[in-house]
This record gives structure tokens, sequence and C-alpha cells, in this order.
């Protein structure tokens, strides 16, 4: 009995008499500076503390033995250290090392504008896209108010510091587009074949971009696309150009979403009188198809594919004899597939991957040509990403890239070619302190039809001294093969090059932005005619182009208010295709500028854009004239306004015009082939199709959720 | 057996049992406290203190949700004290991560899937021009959710409620089926009943304060 006694008491007195054991210490940083409400934890019990302002805490427990002690605290990485409990005080001095990840102290912006709505440090948000007056949901038209950009009326296409169209790339989730324009009638603006809606974010780089873009010269437009829809809903769209109609089914761990648009301009020519004489005015059919699957916790999978068929025929005036008119027909067909899958392999390391493939077709008839293409396309790619270290970040990947292209035309002649790449990328960003960023990278190309080698490198520097302010680097070779036209004509040809070296400085702080550009740009290998012969192709090409830019983005100082005014300043020569000396080509402007507003009204219930916009005087080569482009066209001004009028949370009513002032604007001129019986090629203007463009949709939205609306399609 | 080494062995068993009442008593005795420190919490410092105590038994009680909870709670009451929006995001964050928690331990349970509406009808108000349209939808999704996994969560129908009338209010329509609806969040409130000790108990002074806006 008395032993058992015995063994109670002791029991009793390990379990609850145990000493009491005193904790205290200091939280502070690196700098020495104190952290206050950091959480101490003794894992495992309910015993710790908060530190208080100056650092300090102090807490008692009855645990006995050794223990794990952690520290927490948002922005800096735990803290975990072994202590023994055995009722003597302890101190504790506890330095928090900051977490570079968790914090965007700093992060690579030279070259690029990146949109998401999830950050709210975007310069640039995707939904922009949609309300930039003059765009008309364009993505490429509302990128070009943008500073980098200059606007080409008569092409609607991205042309960047002076690289043309062509130079500038769009990839969807990472994998190429080879197509990414719908077909226009000659000197007319193309749009994009990509709806803004469709995407989450994108990514504008100006240059300087990441290993991971290849086969771009001057640009990558990088979208990525929605991930699971979030609720069933049905759409219908009404315009003055067509209808559309779109259905969006949601389950548990997927969306599927389907959309068919139908064009037709005839009823809108037949109402505003157009330029152009229009025997079959523009009409398509285009499906959108998406389906989405998420897979395990962090797995997800994309399909999105794409089809459209546009046609279009015109009359064509000679510009000696305005009598003599050719007819002029154009057939397009186009099909896009892409997969994407992305998932987490382990705590730090993630997969991502996919393919895209597109088919496109293209046939122009005239009285007395025929051409046609085709080309199709592969873009294989699987990317991994992960930590190395805690101040070390990788991603890497391989890819490959195979086109064939096939040109043909009545007289048979044209050429085809078969172009297959294989390349890999490394890129590692590496945190040298809180307040500097280095991103290095190579980009390897293996090039089976030049059977080139290459190695590119890119190279990024980013410097926060302050809170708000950062100064960023950026130097890069980057590469493209030449336009399939030209290729297909010489497929020895080398890809040509570019190098890239950016300076920049931005300033974020309380919704403002500030930021300036300054970048030089190098051509080489630039495809050449050889005495000016199209038919003899090499790569002796070269050219510049260096710049200055500005953009100022405040949508804090007057609420319900957001503009931006960028304005960019290029200076480009070069010496390329026919030209006999190194000379401005006829795409480039010297000065751009663009003003965009948007306020929302709320008693009006709607938003109101503007958007004004101005190009400087471009080239023009003058065949009467001895210099080479010597011809200076005038400048070019827009004032365009969109209107978004919402009087139901399901009910959208859009209007939109270009060119409110009505101004006559000239892109150029054209000049006859051969000179009239004076001696002298004559010459018409190019001009706008109509002068203005005037859009009204009305978009319906049907679903459970009442106050579901197409805002985010507009 | 020797009569004394029974007695041994009795008493260790019923120690052990009174330990694990004790025990449980410590959790709810340690979450009340813990909870009611966030109901009471005037500004940010109080209310991290609160959800430091929170994560810590959180971090001790592994497969309960309440302590996950009731953090993403305070982290959602510390964006209503905050102005940065990026902070505010990072508040944001840090209640996704605990509701993601306690979503795991307690699946299906109505209070986490309101919450988590909570933090998408926050995120509108950080920036509502570009995020209104993805996160108003999807945060009246997610309190038809909740409310359909448990039809008597006022928190859910208040929630809602509270939304809707937002989002009436930024259309200009009537704000009728919102205040339809806080009324109806007003009569679940009253009864409410909850089997666990823990249960949430906030939500109606905003329901009532809607009520008024109604008025």
């Amino acid at each position: 009995m008395k032993a058992a006694l015995i063994s109670i008491i002791s029991i009793i007195t390990a379990i609850s008499v145990f000493g009491q054991t005193k904790v205290s210490g200091k939280v502070t940083d690196v700098r020495g500076n104190p952290v206050s409400l950091a959480n101490i934890i003794l894992t495992g019990t309910y015993d710790g503390t908060s530190s208080d302002e100056t650092g300090s805490f102090e807490f008692t427990t009855s645990e006995p033995g050794w223990k794990e002690l952690q520290v927490r605290f948002m922005g800096f990485r735990n803290f975990v250290k072994q202590v023994e409990l055995k009722g003597q005080p302890i101190f504790l001095s506890i330095e928090l090392q900051e977490d570079f990840r968790s914090l965007e102290v700093v992060t690579i912006s030279a070259g690029s504008f990146t949109a998401g709505d999830q950050s709210t440090r975007t310069i640039f948000r995707a939904v922009d896209i949609a309300t930039t007056a003059g765009a008309t949901a364009d993505i490429a038209g509302a990128l070009n108010t943008l500073p980098g950009t200059q606007k080409v009326g008569e092409s609607g296409r991205l042309f960047v510091r002076g690289g043309d169209g062509s130079e500038t790339r769009t990839f969807i989730d990472g994998q190429v587009v080879l197509d990414a324009y719908s077909p226009s009638a000659p000197n007319a603006p193309s749009r994009g074949r990509f709806l803004p809606f469709m995407f989450k974010g994108t990514s504008f780089s100006t240059g300087g971009y990441s290993a991971e873009y290849g086969q771009a010269l001057s640009s990558a437009l990088v979208l990525d696309s929605k991930d699971k829809g979030e609720i069933t809903r049905t759409d219908f769209g009404i315009l003055s150009v067509g209808a559309d109609a779109g259905h969006t089914h949601v389950w548990e761990r997927g969306s599927v979403a389907g959309k068919v648009q139908y064009t037709n301009l005839r009823p809108y020519f037949g109402l505003i009188n157009q330029n152009i004489d229009w025997k079959i005015p523009p009409t398509s059919i285009e499906g959108h198809a998406a389906f989405r699957q998420q897979s395990g916790k962090h797995g997800l999978l994309k399909v999105y594919g794409n089809f459209n068929q546009s046609d279009l025929a015109l009359y064509n005036y000679g510009i000696d004899d305005e009598s003599r008119k050719e007819r002029y027909d154009l057939s397009n067909q186009f099909q896009y597939l892409n997969g994407f899958y992305k998932n987490i392999l382990n705590q730090n390391w993630m997969v991502r991957g996919g393919f895209s493939w597109t088919n496109l077709y293209n046939q122009v008839l005239t009285n007395t040509t025929q051409i046609a293409t085709r080309e199709n396309g592969f873009h294989g790619k699987t990317v991994f990403e992960g930590t190395l270290s805690e101040r070390v970040e990788l991603k890497t990947g391989v890819e490959i890239i195979g086109r064939a292209y096939v040109e043909r035309t009545n007289d048979d002649q044209g050429g085809d070619f078969d172009e297959f790449i294989t390349s890999a990328f490394a890129e590692t960003d590496l945190y040298i302190t809180n307040h500097i960023i280095a991103r290095s990278g190579a980009r390897f190309e293996y090039n089976a039809l030049s059977n080139r080698l290459s190695l590119d490198p890119r190279l990024s520097l980013a410097w926060k001294p302050g809170s708000a302010g950062q100064i960023s680097l950026a130097y890069g070779k980057f590469r493209q093969s030449p336009k399939n036209e030209l290729l297909c004509i010489n497929t020895a040809l080398q890809s040509e090059r570019a190098d890239h070296f950016i300076l920049n400085y931005q300033h974020i702080e309380n919704n403002r932005t500030f930021r300036i550009e300054g970048y030089y740009k190098r051509y080489t290998n630039l495809v050449k005619f050889r005495n000016g012969d199209d038919h003899a192709l090499n790569n002796s090409g070269y050219g510049f182009a260096r710049g200055v830019e500005l953009f100022w983005r405040d949508n804090k100082s007057v609420k319900n208010i957001d503009y931006w005014i960028s304005y960019s300043y290029l200076d480009t020569r070069r010496n390329y295709l026919d030209f006999p000396l190194e000379a401005t080509p006829i795409f480039a402007s010297k000065h751009n500028a663009s003003i965009v507003y948007k306020h929302f009204i709320t008693y009006i219930k709607g938003q109101l854009g503007l958007t004004w916009s101005y190009t400087s005087g471009r080239p023009y080569h003058d065949p009467n004239a001895q210099a080479f482009n010597g011809g200076t066209s005038p400048a070019c001004a827009d004032l365009s306004f969109n209107w978004s009028y919402l009087p139901n949370p399901s009910l959208i009513l859009y209007l939109s015009c270009t060119n409110l002032l009505g101004r006559k604007n000239l892109f150029g001129y054209e000049f006859s082939p051969t000179p009239n019986s004076q001696g002298i090629y004559s010459a018409r203007a190019i001009g706008q199709p109509a002068k203005r463009f005037l859009f009204i949709g009305i978009f319906i939205t049907l679903s459970k959720e009442k106050s579901v609306n197409q805002l985010p399609n507009f | 057996m020797k009569k004394s080494n029974v007695i041994t062995l009795l008493s260790v068993l019923i120690l052990f049992s009174i330990s694990a009442v004790a025990y449980a008593n410590d959790y709810l005795e340690s979450m009340q406290k813990g909870i009611d420190a966030v109901y009471q919490a005037s500004d940010i410092p109080q209310l991290q203190q609160a959800v430091n105590t929170l994560e810590r038994i959180g971090a001790a009680e592994n497969t309960k949700w309440e302590p996950q909870y009731y953090a993403a709670f305070g982290y959602l009451m510390m964006v209503n004290h905050e102005k940065d929006a990026a902070t505010k995001d990072a508040y944001l964050d840090r209640a996704m991560t605990a509701i993601e928690k306690a979503n795991a331990l307690a699946p299906g349970e109505s209070e986490i899937i309101a919450l988590e509406g909570f933090v998408y009808m926050l995120r509108v108000t950080v920036d509502p021009g570009s995020r209104g349209p993805e996160f108003a939808p999807r945060a009246l999704q997610t309190f038809g959710k909740a409310s359909a996994l448990n039809p008597g969560n006022p928190r859910a129908l208040a929630l809602m409620a509270q939304m809707q009338h937002g989002s009436a209010q930024f259309f200009g329509t009537s704000t009728a089926d919102a205040c339809a609806l806080v009324e109806r969040s007003l009569e679940t409130f009253d009864a409410f009943k909850s089997q666990n000790p823990l249960a949430p108990r906030w939500g109606k002074r905003m329901a009532e304060a809607l009520r008024q806006q109604c008025k």
C-alpha cells in the first residue's frame, strides 16, 4: 500500500509539479531592427507568445526536457531551435532572415509590361485591354497605347522599337502562335485572332525577355489563358457587325466552354460609306472551345481550340488609270489547338508543358495571279521550375518547333521549306541581396534547315534601393527565322539577329506609376537582296534602333478616374531587303504618344473611355525623287471614344467610335510600278478605309448568379 | 497480481483519463480565449496577437479546424484596418492558406466555405474595377455553396446579402432582394444552434447594420 502511494505521488509530481521554465528573448531582423508581433511557438504545445514593439518576449512553460521552439512572422523565414527546459530561465537572441520570395521586394522589370489581376503591383491589367477606347477589344490595339510601340495605321499589328510587325511573336500558355492576326484587305488594319477575355494575364515585353522565348526578334507577347471556369453561364452578343453565342459549363474540378461567332460587315458597310470598293465585305465564322480539368491537388490541364474561316473580295483600281479595276479575292482558313499541363512535383519543383498545332491556308486570287500558301506547325515544350536554395531559383526546359510551309502561284512559281528547331534553355534568378536580383540565362538552338547551332545569352539585373523606385538593366541576344516568303526562296538563309541593351527606371507608389526606359538594339544578319534582285537573298543586312520612352499612370488622384500617358521616341535605320543604303523603314515613326482616360460614372452606370494617340510622319519612297525613302507622310492623330453601360447586372451595352473628330489620316503613298507617258510615277495616298469605325454591341448573360455579366469580356 | 500493483495500474489509468479530460477542456478553454481576443481586437497588432495564439493552438492541434478558421477570420479583420492594397492582399493570402488547411481537416463544413467566399468578397474591395467581374460572382457562388451545405448557416446568408447589396448599389438596381435576404439571415441568426461550443458567433451585427441601410 505504501509503495502504491509513493508511486501515485511520484507520478503526480512528474506530471504537474515539475518546475516552470521561463523563456524570454528578443526578435530582430538581420539589421538588428526589432520585429514585433512575431509568433513564438513551443511546437506541439499551446505555450508561446508574441513579441512586443521592442521585439522582446517572455513566457513560462511547464513542459519538461528538449523541445522545439519556432518563431514565425510574415515576410520572414521560420526560425527553429531546440531548447532544453529544466526550470532554469532561458534567454534567446533570435535573428530572422527575410524570405525573399514572399515579399515582392525586387522584380525584373526592364522591357516588360506584365498584367495579372491578382497582383496590385502590375502596371497594366488584363481588363485594360477590353476597356481601352480605340482598341475595340483588340489586344494589339490596346497594347499600341503603351510605350515601345509604333502605331502603323494600315496594319493594325504590333510594331515594337523599330521592328516590323512580324518581329513580335505571340505565345499562348508558353506555346507559339504562327499567325496571330486575322486576314484583312491590302492596306487595311487586321485584328488579333484571340479575344482578350480568354486571358487572365498578359505580359508584353518590348525587349530583353526571358530565355524561355525564342524565335522572336523584337518583342514577346505572352498570354496566359484563364484557369477553370467559375460559373455555369450562357452568353449572347448582338453586334453591329455580327452575333455570337457562348456557353460555359462548370463542374467541381473542371469546366468546358464554347463560343461561336459570325461576323459580316455587309450591313455595316451598307450604312457607312467606305473608301474600299467591296465586292464581298469581310465575313467570317469562328469557333472557340476550351476545356479545363484539375487533377490531384495542384495539377491542371488546359486544352484550347480555335477555327476560323474568313472571306473577302474587293476591287483594286489602277494608280495610273483609275478606270482599270481588278477583282481581289481573299480566303483564309485557320485552325489552332493548344494543350497545357502543369503540376507540382514536390515542395521545390514544378513542371509545366504543352503543345500547339497550327494549320493555316491562305489564298489570294486576282484576274492575273493566284497565290496559295499553307503553313503547318507544331510546337512542344516542357519546363521545370524550382528552387535550388533560398537565394537561387532555376527555370529550365526543352522545346521543339516544326513548320512546313508551301507557297504556290498559278504560273507554278513559289517554294517550300520544312524547318525543324530543337532548343533548350536555362535561366537562374539569383537574389544577391534583398534588393538586388540577377537573372542570367541562355538559350541553345539547333536549326535543322540551316544546319546551325546557336547559343544566345540573356541577362537582367534589378536594384531596388528604396520602397518604390527600382533601376533595371537587361541585355540579350535574340534570333528569328526570316519571313516565310523569303525563306521559301532560299532555304539556306540563317536566322535574323538582334542584340538588346535596356536601361529602365520605375517608380510605383500608391497606384501611381512612373517609368522611363532607354534602349539600343543592334540588328545583324537581316535578309538582303543581292544587287536588288529579290530572288538572290543573303544575310548581309544590318541596322539599329535606339530610343527613350516615358510612361505615367495614375488611378489614385481622382476617384473613379484612371489614366495613362505614354511617349516613345525612336531613331532607327537599317540596310536590308532592297534598300540601296541605310535608311529608316517606312513603318517607323519618330514620335508616338498616347493618352488613355477611363472614367467610371456611377449615376449613369457606365464607364466612359477616351484615347488620344499621335504618330509623327513616316518615311515613304518616291521613285520620282532621288533620295531613298526620302519622303515624309503627314502625322496621324486619333481621338477615340467608348462607353459601356450596365443597366442591370446581366446586360451590357457597348458603344465605341474611332476618330471622333473625323481627321483625315494619311499613312503613306503607293506609286505606280511603271512611269506614265510623261515619265512620272503616279502616286496614291494610303488612308483610312473609312473615316470612323463605329461599333455597337449588346451582351446578355444568363446564369444562376444574377450579378454576372460579360464585363470580363469587355 | 499484487494488490499494490493493481492500485498503481488503476491510478495511472485514472490519471490518464483525467488528463485527457483536462486536455479537452484545455483546448476549448484556450480556443475560447483566442476567439474572444479576435472578436474584441480593435487594431492590427491586437488582431495579430490573437491570430498568433490561434496559430499556436493550430500547430499543436493538427486535426482541429477551428484554430485555422479563426486565424483566417483574424486576417480578414486585419484587411479592414489596412490601407495598402499589397498588404491587404498579403493578409488575404494568409487567410486563404489557413482556410485551405481548415477545409482539408473538415471537408464540407459550411462555415469554412462561407469564410472562403468572404475572402473573394474582400478581394473585390481591394480593386473593384479589375477584380469585380471575376471575384464578385465567385463570392456569390461560394456563399451559395455554403448555404446549400447548411441552410441554417446565418453567416453565409448575411455575407451573400452584403455582396448582393453592394452590387445592387454599384449597378444602381433594386436592393429589394438583398434586403429580403438580410431579413432571412437575421431570422437564421436567432434560430442558430450548434453542437460545437466553438461554433462561429460573428456576423449578426454586420447583418443588422445592413438592415439599417435597407430602411
